[in-house]
């Protein structure tokens, strides 16, 4: 299929988008800048398109269900909401930085629902318990939730980098990573948004479990490890509160924290549960 | 214990509830044993008993004592979410006070704090008297902020407009939020419940079994199960599962309703979801015979297991006495009791070539497999109808509203937290020189940047004003 031909091809745009931001990181030429943030929007345009026309298909294959029901659309659209998110950040802070740190996230994830032999692109038909109104907000809203938290784990890594920065250091690199302070704060926005939108897609995961199980909550594993995802996310937002703890504490439990989504995401396929339709 | 030491004592417990740190650890702790339960598969699942036998029984013993089967609901799980929202109820309440404090303060329009260390751009010139450029002032913060102060000095005057003091209670609305959740969800443990049924098609039952104990549940009415369809995609995945009830009062039917799987059906406040389904030998048997000479021409025949039914020259009677599966085929066993005589029974396959391949030939020669062991009929079985029995769960839940109401508010406890901040905007107008000098300064509860860019528009807009009627002038 053409969509999923396309979407291979994206994975490299993300990865040369990734390199030119890494060379911006290294020269400080901002020409590299902009041909990394066209790069990344050519590619996410192109990524767009390639979902729309997957949706089409799955329509002219008389399915008709969003490209969301299974573990390579699932990948497709987590790398898609990562650089949607990301591409929106840089616009409103503009500053280009962070560029190097997150789209590697999403050219990971295109690179693994492209390239592994495991997972199969084909468009399969929704089983019973997915067929679901609820699909569609349930995914979107998680996968805004993963997202934000993946830029949050980005600039973690980026304000623990940056602690390397000190008088005596020479490195550019470093120095063009944005002050500690302004890292904290946007980590904390993401966080934030993150947090808003994990407990969206609990509810409306809970919504539609009590439609299809009939109960809101049975601690299967999955459920179990969204919320210790939104537990982790929870304390890092206590932290703030706690005077005297620095950025760091939050940086430290927001890597933690992504390793906790990261678990729910993937993990959770290798333990017994009613979610294993994400498995293949 | 002295008045004064219970005093103080009770000034530590609450100094430890009270605390952050104490909400952090909670948090962190409840989040790692959480993981526990997601290691140790959970009853009832049937991973759990096998998990369980492979344990050493030192370990087995340990395990059990600790409720690891079954931890979400053990005792010492509950303590733990009991600490939080303890930890919950007396942090809300021992911020409260100051909260309403910043909320009710109305701070006095003519302070000089705000403007100290102001930056250059927070502040322009303008070559009019103070009164003229005070009441453009005025006239522009009216419509942007909904109350303004102002209060007028020598040669100066001062306003003070703010928004969003309410984002102060969103933290409070997101507490109280996960307190109602929690509510609900014991609510739901002491008044609901989980049960099972099973019935088969054209069938009728009155009786549920509580889950994982296996305790009968009276429904009050029962539940007939007129038909369950499975439909399966060509890949083999299954496309739906559908049960068509009917529910009887008093032995009067009195709804019909087609259970799916995300399409429950409610009745007399009980729930039933679409669970399970076995597929079960049915009862009505498709069989063909034909006789001789030639066996050209066959007779259809759909009988029911166990009912005698007439051979087709009068004969005798037949019937299929047994079903089962031999090998890969389904077998029926039939029984001919002619008018006079012995009885013959022998065994007729489905698809009788398949089964030559895989039987002993000289266990098909013997007469117990001869379809056509009665003289002059031969007997041919075409398939049986498969029957279904449906799993269905009935549940009742009374905590769930109250658990949807806890998520709307914290939803909208999240919204008033992280989106709205309480801005509070001073402007100065005071004389300098040959004219006057309109300065912008403010505080924010949260989200500096945004004040930031807030007062750099808001200083913008009165420069454009200003400069805009001085331009006409």
């Amino acid at each position: 299929m053409i969509n999923t031909i396309i979407l291979s091809y994206i994975t490299f745009g993300y990865f040369g988008a990734f390199l030119f931001y890494l060379l911006l990181m290294f020269m400080g030429r901002t020409v590299f800048g902009r041909i990394a943030t066209f790069v990344a929007m050519s590619s996410l345009a192109a990524h767009s398109f390639a979902v729309i026309l997957r949706w089409v298909e799955s329509y002219r294959l008389g399915m008709g269900q969003p490209p969301f029901s299974n573990l390579y659309e699932s990948l497709i659209f987590f790398a898609w909401t990562i650089s949607f998110l990301y591409l929106i950040v840089e616009w409103r802070t503009k500053n280009k930085t962070a560029g190097a740190f997150v789209l590697p996230l999403a050219f990971l994830a295109m690179a693994y629902a492209s390239f592994s032999p495991n997972i199969t692109s084909r468009i399969q038909p929704l089983i019973p318990a997915l067929q679901s109104n609820w699909l569609i907000t349930h995914v979107i809203t998680c996968f805004f939730a993963y997202a934000a938290f993946g830029l949050s784990f980005g600039f973690s890594i980026m304000y623990f980098l940056k602690r390397l920065d000190t008088q005596t250091s020479h490195s550019n690199f470093l120095k063009r990573i944005p002050r500690a302070v302004i890292l904290d704060d946007l980590n904390y926005q993401m966080v934030a948004i993150g947090f808003l939108m994990l407990t969206l897609g609990i509810i409306t995961g809970s919504v539609w479990a009590s439609n299809a199980w009939g109960r809101y909550w049975g601690w299967d594993p999955k459920e179990t490890w969204s919320l210790i995802t939104w537990l982790v996310y929870a304390a890092v937002l206590h932290s703030r509160m706690v005077r005297g703890w620095s950025g760091k504490t939050i940086a430290l439990m927001s890597i933690i924290g992504f390793f906790c989504v990261l678990i729910t995401y993937f993990g959770v396929n290798y333990l017994a549960g009613l979610h294993s339709y994400a498995t293949s | 214990m002295t008045t004064t030491q219970s005093k103080v004592h009770t000034q530590g417990v609450w100094r430890f509830f009270s605390s952050v740190k104490l909400t952090f650890v909670l948090l962190v702790i409840l989040a790692v044993v959480s993981i526990l339960g997601t290691l140790i598969p959970q009853m009832p699942q049937r991973e759990s008993v096998e998990f369980a036998q492979r344990l050493s029984p030192g370990t087995f013993q340990l395990f059990s004592l600790l409720n690891l089967f079954d931890m979400y609901h053990s005792v010492w799980f509950r303590l733990l979410m009991g600490l939080l929202a303890l930890n919950l109820i007396i942090c809300s309440l021992d911020r409260f006070p100051a909260t309403w404090k910043r909320f009710s303060a109305a701070p006095r329009a003519d302070r000089n704090k705000p403007f100290q260390g102001l930056s250059s751009d927070r502040s322009f010139f303008i070559s009019e008297s103070t009164k003229v450029g005070a009441s453009r002032v005025a006239h522009f913060l009216a419509d942007t902020y909904k109350k303004v102060a102002r209060v007028d000095a020598a040669d100066s005057a001062y306003f003070f407009g703010e928004k969003g003091r309410y984002a102060h209670f969103g933290v409070y609305i997101v507490h109280l939020s996960v307190l109602i959740i929690l509510v609900g969800g014991l609510v739901g443990s002491f008044f609901g419940f989980e049960a099972f049924v099973q019935i088969l098609e054209g069938e009728k039952v009155s009786t549920a079994f509580i889950r994982n104990k296996r305790i009968p549940f009276d429904l009050g009415f029962e539940v007939r199960c007129d038909k369950f369809f499975v439909d399966f995609y060509e890949s083999g995945a299954p496309k739906e599962f559908r049960s068509d009830l009917t529910f009887l009062l008093n032995g009067r039917a009195v709804k019909t309703a087609s259970v799916r799987v995300n399409h429950p059906v409610e009745f007399e406040g009980l729930t039933f979801h679409q669970s399970t389904y076995e597929s079960v030998p049915g009862q009505r048997i498709h069989l063909k015979i034909s006789t001789k000479p030639g066996h050209a021409e066959k007779i259809n025949l759909v009988v029911e297991q166990g009912k005698p039914v007439q051979l087709p020259g009068g004969e005798g009677h037949f019937q299929v006495a047994e079903m089962r599966m031999m090998g890969p085929a389904p077998a029926a066993l039939i029984s001919i009791q002619p008018g006079q005589g012995k009885e013959t029974r022998f065994w007729i396959f489905k698809d009788y070539e398949t089964v030559k391949q895989r039987l002993p030939p000289e266990m098909l020669r013997s007469p117990k497999f001869n379809p056509a062991a009665f003289e002059p009929y031969r007997f041919y079985l075409d398939g049986v109808e498969t029957g279904y029995a449906t799993g269905l769960q009935v549940s009742r839940d009374p905590g769930v509203p109250i658990v949807w109401i806890g998520c709307f508010l914290m939803i909208g406890g999240f919204f008033v937290t992280f989106f709205m901040s309480h801005r509070r905007i001073w402007v100065r107008v005071s004389s300098d020189g040959s004219g006057s000098r309109i300065s912008v300064a403010g505080t924010t509860s949260k989200n500096p940047v945004g004040l930031e860019r807030e007062l750099g528009q808001l200083t913008a807009d009165l420069k454009a004003r200003s400069h805009g009627t001085e331009q006409k002038a």
